[in-house]
């Protein structure tokens, strides 16, 4: 990844002395010593084209009726717009281009998900697209890196990652599911709870526990006998429980080395997790942005419901949430594109990021009333992604905690 | 996005080497001196002679106000050349907005934004050198955080404007100039009849006294039939609504800064120094997850700041930033108040007058309830954020430009 891309090219970098007078500075020259700044908090132009065209694709692929629908009739694995994303090159942004990926920086990825966060856009893309995918690139063998991530980039394979048995924890801990040693290979059993964007699979990555206590990760087809998926309900989306019922593998279904397992979901995660956020710094943008609109349209008690400083309030809180996520999203991403160590900010940004999108729901249904609980109105579908999305890969709690771990490690971590 | 603040591009040269090796000749010698905050209850005479002197001295170069024109004495430089002065001075605990007790870096961009060729002339070089301190004056112990509601009276006679009323919560010590805000023409509607006028601090008829506050010394001002040559009105007779709203602006957050955070580091020792039975603070969960939060919160200030400080010099000023920072900072100040009686007991309600201010356990507690009103209270935030957004209204009102 390059530290800094180049802004606009073309133009020269030289810097002269900044025009004296305020009122005459001349917009050129005011452009030319914006580049190669310290500091510079604009989109690059290929970000600049990326999130157009996501913001096109979304309006085109997912507009308001029909999202409002899908998340109601928990209709949200789509394979038509999964392909049209695909198309697009959104899957594997991040893999490099020997693999089949697009190789861009994990900015330029995450505007795109920002984007789609909007909507927000359902289906794997993140979940396949973007962690699986990573699961593998920092986990599988060359050979397995040479078959798999093609497929996950094309489309043509969408691999859901099934890996805590519960759903009350997120860690090593929760991993249940037993990968037990047999003559010719392995016998997987358990189940996995929670499995977000489990519908739309045809592969999963399951982590198992061996009988030495290290956990490994397997890469099973869907379709191999003893695997089941069943839908779960409530106020959640797009989550099912899986069932692997003494299901054979052998050893080319171990994703790499046996019982590096973990290490392999939290090198993943490192560089999934900012993508994930910025999905919910576009959710939460996009709420921001309908709440203030309703404060001007909604006219009760004899005038517009903005000029109301209660209500003013409400909007208040939920841009502080917005915003702490975004510079934070944005600065952690900007960590890892500079290769600059990151660790702890990925943390610190997905407890920010998922405390926003939670409470920015809140916030706005504190603005909309009645109206905001109709699930014809997209923030009923945003409420109920935010709270699947609070408990995805670790609550804020748990980011939290991990941040503070690796900050000041105690003796015995 | 690029949040890079330290490592320069190449057109910057050697300039922070040469500023860093600056700073540590002419801060050498001051290790005893007891740092004080922007709004300090220390009152250490050693120590504000000494910044007072690295005032005049950065001024003399041109660094306090490195982006203003050379001919009001500034120094001509850009964007990069600030933050690195702001940076290298946060090293010291200082930003080049807090060198020594002075508003000079709200009064200086106004007069630069509204005032005429001579006034510019004549009233900024004392300003950015460091000369003279300035304090403005708004507050008015009527009207409070509602500035429009502004008695203090400024009748034109012949070439003066006479000028009588009362200011309140106004600076630190006797300033050298009082950039105030005036009613001059009473007969006129609210936000009509406003004036700012820049007023030396040794004309006949002005009388400064002491308030001793929560946060430390301010002062009550009177003016009694002061004569105030005509000169001194800078943008414009009754158009003081439209200027109060440039410096509004940098009060109420959108000035930015990019300096670092020393409190956690401080509140992070105190729990490993400390010990409840066989553990360190530090190693409790409650601890770490109070901690925690502090670390999150004040993070997202800083980069709120600094978000403000790009838009701000960049001339892109961000509609809604300012206010919404001054808010969460206020309200990040209370709740860590809070966060140090639970982590630390009483130690934290017992000042330790050998760290900078800014980061003494009993100051931090202080400021929850004590910095929510400093510049207009937190609710006057909330107020203005409504109107940039447009909440409730058609149009959304746009952001001053300053530098």
């Amino acid at each position: 990844m390059q530290v800094r891309e180049r802004h606009v090219a073309g133009l020269f970098s030289s810097k002269t002395t900044c025009c004296l007078a305020l009122n005459k500075v001349c917009a050129t020259r005011f452009q030319l010593w914006l580049e190669d700044c310290l500091m510079d908090l604009r989109l690059t132009e290929t970000q600049n084209m990326f999130k157009k065209v996501a913001a096109d694709f979304v309006k085109a692929e997912a507009p308001s009726h029909l999202l409002t629908q899908w998340f109601r009739t928990k209709e949200t694995f789509l394979p038509n717009l999964y392909s049209k994303a695909a198309e697009l090159g959104w899957l594997g942004m991040l893999i490099p281009e020997q693999y089949g990926g697009g190789g861009t920086s994990f900015t330029d990825c995450a505007v795109v998900f920002e984007e789609l966060g909007r909507a927000p856009v359902p289906g794997p893309l993140f979940s396949s697209g973007v962690l699986s995918a990573l699961l593998v690139l920092e986990g599988g063998s060359e050979e397995q890196k040479k078959s798999i991530l093609p497929e996950i980039c094309s489309g043509k394979s969408i691999v859901i990652g099934a890996i805590t048995d519960g759903g009350n924890h997120w860690g090593p801990e929760a991993v249940e599911t037993r990968l037990t040693k047999t003559s010719d290979g392995f016998v997987l059993d358990g189940a996995k709870r929670f499995v977000y964007d489990a519908q739309g699979a045809n592969g999963f990555i399951c982590a198992a526990r061996m009988d030495d206590g290290q956990i490994t990760l397997i890469v099973v087809d869907r379709r191999s006998r003893g695997v089941s998926v069943a839908p779960q309900v409530g106020f959640m989306a797009s989550v099912c429980e899986v069932h692997f019922d003494r299901v054979q593998v052998t050893n080319s279904n171990v994703l790499g080395e046996a019982g590096a397992g973990w290490q392999t979901i939290d090198r993943a995660l490192e560089k999934a997790l900012p993508i994930l956020c910025a999905y919910k710094v576009g959710a939460c943008q996009e709420i921001f942005d309908f709440t203030a609109e309703y404060t001007r349209t909604r006219v009760v008690f004899g005038q517009p419901i903005g000029r109301f400083q209660r209500v003013q309030d409400h909007c208040v809180d939920l841009s502080i949430h917005l915003d702490a996520a975004r510079y934070l999203t944005y600065e952690t991403l900007w960590m890892l594109d500079s290769g600059l160590p990151a660790t702890a900010s990925v943390h610190e940004a997905k407890a920010v990021a998922s405390e926003a999108y939670y409470q920015a729901c809140n916030f706005a249904h504190m603005v909309f009333a009645g109206p905001g609980t109709d699930y014809q109105h997209p923030l009923m579908a945003h409420s109920v992604l935010a709270h699947t999305l609070y408990q995805y890969l670790g609550t804020p709690l748990h980011h939290k905690r991990k941040m503070m771990d690796i900050l000041y490690p105690t003796g015995d971590k | 996005m690029d949040f890079n603040v330290r490592t320069d591009p190449p057109h910057l040269g050697d300039f922070r080497k040469e500023v860093r090796v600056w700073l540590q000749e002419n801060m050498s010698g001051s290790e005893h001196l007891r740092w004080s905050a922007g709004w300090s209850t220390r009152d250490n005479e050693e120590e504000y002679q000494f910044r007072r002197d690295l005032g005049r001295k950065l001024g003399r170069k041109g660094w306090l106000f490195p982006m203003f024109p050379v001919e009001y004495g500034g120094g001509g430089f850009t964007i990069d050349h600030q933050l690195v002065l702001d940076t290298e001075l946060d090293r010291y605990g200082l930003g080049l907005s807090h060198v020594f007790y002075t508003t000079a870096h709200i009064v200086a961009p106004v007069i630069l934004k509204w005032g005429t060729e001579e006034q510019r002339r004549e009233f900024l070089p004392p300003l950015t050198r460091a000369e003279i301190t300035v304090w403005e004056l708004l507050t008015e112990p009527q009207g409070g955080s509602d500035v429009a509601t502004c008695y203090t009276r400024a009748i034109k006679d012949g070439d003066f404007y006479v000028v009588t009323g009362q200011k309140v919560m106004v600076g630190y010590r006797s300033p050298d100039a009082l950039f105030t805000l005036v009613c001059t023409n009473p007969s006129k509607p609210r936000h009509e009849n406003l004036s700012w006028l820049h007023i030396p601090g040794n004309l006949p008829g002005i009388t400064i006294q002491p308030m001793y506050l929560m946060m430390g010394l301010k002062n009550s001002v009177f003016f009694d039939n002061v004569r105030v040559p005509a000169k001194y009105l800078v943008g414009g007779e009754n158009n003081g609504w439209r200027v109060a709203n440039t410096h509004l602006e940098l009060e109420q957050g959108g000035g930015g800064q990019v300096g670092t955070n020393a409190l956690i580091d401080r509140v992070v020792e105190y729990c490993q120094q400390t010990r409840v039975g066989r553990k360190s603070l530090i190693e409790g969960t409650n601890t770490r997850d109070i901690i925690a939060d502090m670390i999150i919160e004040l993070h997202t200030v800083s980069l709120m700041e600094r978000r403000n400080f790009w838009h701000r010099f960049v001339r892109q000023p961000h509609p809604y930033g300012g206010v919404q920072f001054r808010y969460y900072q206020r309200m990040v100040r209370l709740r860590n108040a809070e966060r140090l009686h639970q982590i630390m007991g009483c130690d934290a309600l017992v000042p330790n007058p050998s760290v900078h201010e800014e980061v003494d356990f009993e100051y931090v507690v202080r400021s929850g309830p004590g910095r929510l009103h400093g510049g207009g209270t937190l609710d006057t935030d909330r107020v203005v954020f409504a109107r940039r957004v447009g909440l409730g209204r058609p149009t959304k009102e746009k952001a001053p430009e300053t530098i």
